[in-house]
């Protein structure tokens, strides 16, 4: 299997605290990949350097070769890379539907002109856009809310709608932070099986902050370890798990 | 009746015209963006169309277009709105909303003082006996209600299109649309240039409509005007600021007998409503007739979460 | 330009720049620890002119419900100047807990464009109040108002006079005073310590167990007070022309704070320092477009260092 995404000596300094430190590891293609560690090991960070939301101090990140160093956050969307957020970031005003249809602006074409005057590629590419956010509603039980207003929403609906939400993108790569959070044992198991199934169904090279340490070991294929900006270990949730200073680091975690 | 329209047409199309700079303000707000540009837009519109109306420069082409002129200045403010809205836009337009409504505020305040000062505007005293498209006031509507009828279908159209839904998406949250895929700093552009031309082909057509243009059509008050209007009327549907817009330019007229202390109470209305009522008036109408598309989800689902 | 007209320009620069620094300092005030543009500033910088007129001289116009009336009483200038800035504060307090107050209970986004209009649409109901109370025509100091002090002292550099108008000196001790107070305040006392622990993240500020709200309702008293001493200044100056007058300076202040850095309190005299000095070198022949340096310099920061000279580049959590 080829490395779907590299992240390669990443470094993030933040006025003298250092939130990464020479973090570098593979995610390889279609893996389920976990990234654990305490509280602001800087994980979230990470994320936001891979997404382009912030830029490396110093390093790279790649995708399947392309640098993603550099780019806007659109386009690195665009190259099919897909997030959720620790707080969870969605279009507020808007309702269920409509935030997964934003999600396919870049999948979509149809410019200002056509848009206002209603051309018959414009009407086509709406009602396309509208079958396929009502198609992943339904993929994520939020069918018949699909009207909602995604503030009214209840929290873990909430949370899956961001994430049906970064599926409409079309993604290859779908990082998600911290989806578990605010749920209890039966909706963590739930949530799993949710994730196995997309991941098999559309193709996904996946990559996953959790705190929960039992739902990362069930699912990932494999794991890395993050304490104060440095990567402490990476491997398969057995061997990671039995790691003496992973161990020491999260005494005192679940 | 006839006698009505001809007593008041003055006002009448005024009211159509403060709907439409009203408008030029939401554009922007679709998209999130506070932009206090459009008087300094509405102004240029103006300029233009007095310049080629009056300036022995232009005396050819007045010749050979006759009535065609008219449309022609409206074109070229468009044109101009475009280019400087791009100009101005492309390089604001990157920063967080409050330091766009501080560079447009510089703006306007910089194109007053030029339009103060060059003799193409006509320094302080500015351009008067610019040539008129009709003689009656009234007759004016024929121009500005037609503007505001395409303004509001554009409008009703861009926010069920794929960009009106970018322009939300941006105004909601901008961090998450731009790692959803679209491109934020485009889209807000987009949205300042389509205020801006508005704005300056208003300023085209009020030209000839008042007569006279000069520096005083330009100022941040204005800016101030046009946003109580959007607040005061709602800035969720295009509807709002037509209302917003009708009604705070009528209110002094038909508060004519309060007169002096006109401007107290509709400066007391815009805070009063910006505290208590941040929908404006249609948000809140739309609310309490339960307008609202989207419904709240059912209240019987318990909060999930540990 | 001769080495006297570079004094008198220094001169004129450092004085209007002084006050636009002090203005400003109203300004950074309230943005460094709520985030937000107090439009209104610009309004109460207006009525600390005419407050501080009222009281030291007493007599209005020929407009305006209070025509004609002169008040019994004319009050030392000094006096006139600080209570009428104590008064200014006073209004500042009121426009925080009337209008910014609910506002921030309502949480979540600063709803930009409200709170901006908010301050706005005050400047109008204070400006309009104004106008209906004593009109628009302009109000004068008399020369007398600083008792018994000469108009103007005349140097003389190289046989040429320069001016240096006695109201100038008076400007220039009053801010230097204002901004040693207000430096021991922000250094030394608690309340300048809770400014600058505020100032840096609102949200742990509750945890230190300073009182939000009252903090918030002293900042704004100083902010007012400040804005209250700059509009008297100008007004003794330049004269209080009309009650518009503030409109433009509440726009030149949001120059200086964005020249100096949004938030940063010695920016806020850097700014006020450079554009006051800048201003007062435009070449005479372009006297129309000394208006316009503000603006320009606004625009260009903007464009080109968005934080301004001392500020912090802002980094957006997610």
């Amino acid at each position: 299997m080829s490395g779907a995404l590299e992240v390669h000596g990443v470094s993030r300094n933040f006025g003298g605290l250092m939130a990464l430190c020479d973090v570098t590891f593979t995610v390889k293609e279609g893996e389920i990949f976990g990234l654990i560690g305490p509280n602001g090991a800087g994980k979230t960070t990470l994320f936001n350097v891979i997404t382009g939301l912030i830029p490396p101090t110093s390093g790279q990140v790649r995708l399947r070769g392309r640098a993603l160093t550099g780019m806007q956050p659109h386009r690195i969307a665009a190259h099919g890379v897909a997030r959720t957020f620790q707080n969870v970031r969605l279009f507020k005003g808007l309702s269920a539907l409509e935030n997964v249809k934003v999600a396919q602006h870049c999948r979509t074409r149809c410019g200002l002109v056509s848009g206002i005057l209603g051309t018959r590629s414009n009407r086509a590419q709406e009602r396309r856009v509208e079958g396929k956010a009502r198609e992943i509603l339904e993929l994520i039980g939020l069918g018949d809310r699909a009207d909602d207003e995604a503030a009214q929403l209840p929290y873990g609906d909430q949370r899956r709608l961001e994430i049906g939400r970064a599926l409409a993108l079309e993604p290859s790569v779908l990082l998600l932070d911290e989806p578990a959070a605010g749920m209890n044992a039966s909706e963590k198991r739930k949530l799993t099986q949710f994730i196995r199934e997309i991941a098999a169904r559309f193709k996904l090279t996946v990559l996953l902050i959790e705190h929960h340490v039992p739902l990362v070991m069930d699912l990932c294929d494999r794991i890395a370890v993050l304490n104060f900006g440095e990567l402490i270990d990476v491997g398969p949730p057995a061997e990671v798990r039995t790691n003496p200073t992973v161990i020491e680091a999260y005494l005192g975690c679940e | 009746m006839g006698q009505f329209f001809e007593n008041n047409g003055f006002l009448l199309v005024t009211l159509v015209q403060q709907a439409l700079l009203a408008l030029s303000l939401y554009f922007p707000m679709m998209a999130g963006q506070l932009s206090l540009a459009s008087p300094g837009f509405y102004a240029i519109g103006g300029y233009i169309a007095a310049i080629v109306g009056t300036h022995d420069y232009f005396a050819p082409w007045r010749d050979a277009l006759g009535a065609w002129i008219f449309p022609l200045e409206w074109l070229l403010a468009a044109l101009v709105s475009a280019l400087l809205a791009l100009a101005v836009g492309i390089p604001a337009l990157r920063l967080r909303g409050i330091y766009l409504a501080l560079a447009t505020i510089a703006f306007v305040e910089i194109l007053r003082v030029l339009s103060l000062n060059l003799e193409i505007t006509g320094g302080a005293i500015g351009i008067f006996g610019i040539p008129q498209l009709f003689e009656a006031r009234f007759a004016y509507m024929l121009i500005f209600a037609p503007l505001l009828a395409a303004t509001l279908l554009f409008g009703h159209r861009l926010e069920r299109s794929r960009i009106g839904r970018a322009f939300r998406a941006i105004r909601e949250d901008e961090l998450a649309a731009d790692a959803m895929g679209v491109q934020t700093t485009r889209y807000k552009v987009l949205a300042f240039a389509i205020g801006a031309v508005l704005a300056g082909v208003v300023g085209a057509m009020s030209a000839p409509f008042l007569n006279t243009w000069n520096a005083r059509q330009g100022t941040f008050d204005a800016s101030i005007a046009y946003l109580a209007y959007v607040l005061i009327g709602g800035s969720r549907s295009v509807w709002g600021p037509v209302f917003g817009g009708m009604l705070l330019s009528a209110l002094p007229e038909l508060l004519r007998p309060l007169k002096d202390s006109r401007l107290i109470i509709n400066g007391l209305v815009l805070v009063l409503v910006s505290v208590y009522l941040p929908q404006g008036i249609s948000g809140a109408c739309s609310r309490l007739l339960g307008f609202s598309s989207k419904r709240p989800s059912g209240s019987g689902e318990l909060k999930e979460g540990a | 330009m001769s080495s006297v007209q570079l004094f008198q320009n220094l001169l004129n620069g450092i004085s209007i720049g002084s006050v636009y620094a002090i203005f400003a300092l109203g300004y950074t005030l309230v943005f460094s620890i709520l985030g937000i543009i107090n439009f209104a500033h610009g309004a109460i910088f207006t009525l600390g002119a005419y407050l501080t007129y009222t009281l030291a001289v007493g007599q209005f116009g020929i407009n305006g419900l209070l025509a004609g009336v002169a008040l019994p009483w004319q009050l030392p200038f000094a006096l006139s100047l600080l209570i009428g800035a104590v008064l200014s504060g006073l209004v500042g307090l009121l426009v925080e807990r009337l209008a910014f107050r609910p506002l921030r209970n309502r949480g979540g986004d600063p709803l930009l464009a409200l709170v901006s209009s908010l301050g706005v649409a005050l400047v109008l109901v204070l400006v309009n109040a104004i106008q209906y109370l004593v009109g628009a025509e302009i109000y004068t100091f008399p020369s007398g108002v600083y008792g018994d002090l000469p108009p103007a002292i005349v140097l003389r550099i190289s046989g040429q006079p320069v001016v240096i108008r006695t109201v100038q000196a008076i400007i220039f001790l009053v801010c230097l005073l204002i901004l040693a107070a207000v430096g021991y305040l922000v250094r030394f006392t608690r309340f300048g310590k809770a400014l600058r622990a505020v100032a840096e993240n609102p949200a742990t500020a509750s945890l230190l167990g300073i009182s939000v709200d009252r903090f918030i309702l002293g900042t704004f008293f100083l902010s007012g007070f400040l804005g209250g001493v700059a509009g008297a200044l100008v007004g003794t100056s330049f004269g209080v022309a009309g009650p518009y007058f503030g409109v433009t300076y509440g726009l030149k202040g949001l120059a200086v704070i964005v020249l100096g850095g949004l938030g940063s309190i010695p920016g806020a005299v850097l700014g006020g320092v450079v554009i006051g000095l800048s201003e007062a070198f435009v070449p005479a022949d372009y006297g129309a477009y000394k208006e316009a340096v503000a603006f320009a310099f606004l625009f260009v920061v903007l464009l080109l260092r968005p934080q301004g000279i001392l500020g912090r580049k802002q980094l957006q959590k997610v």
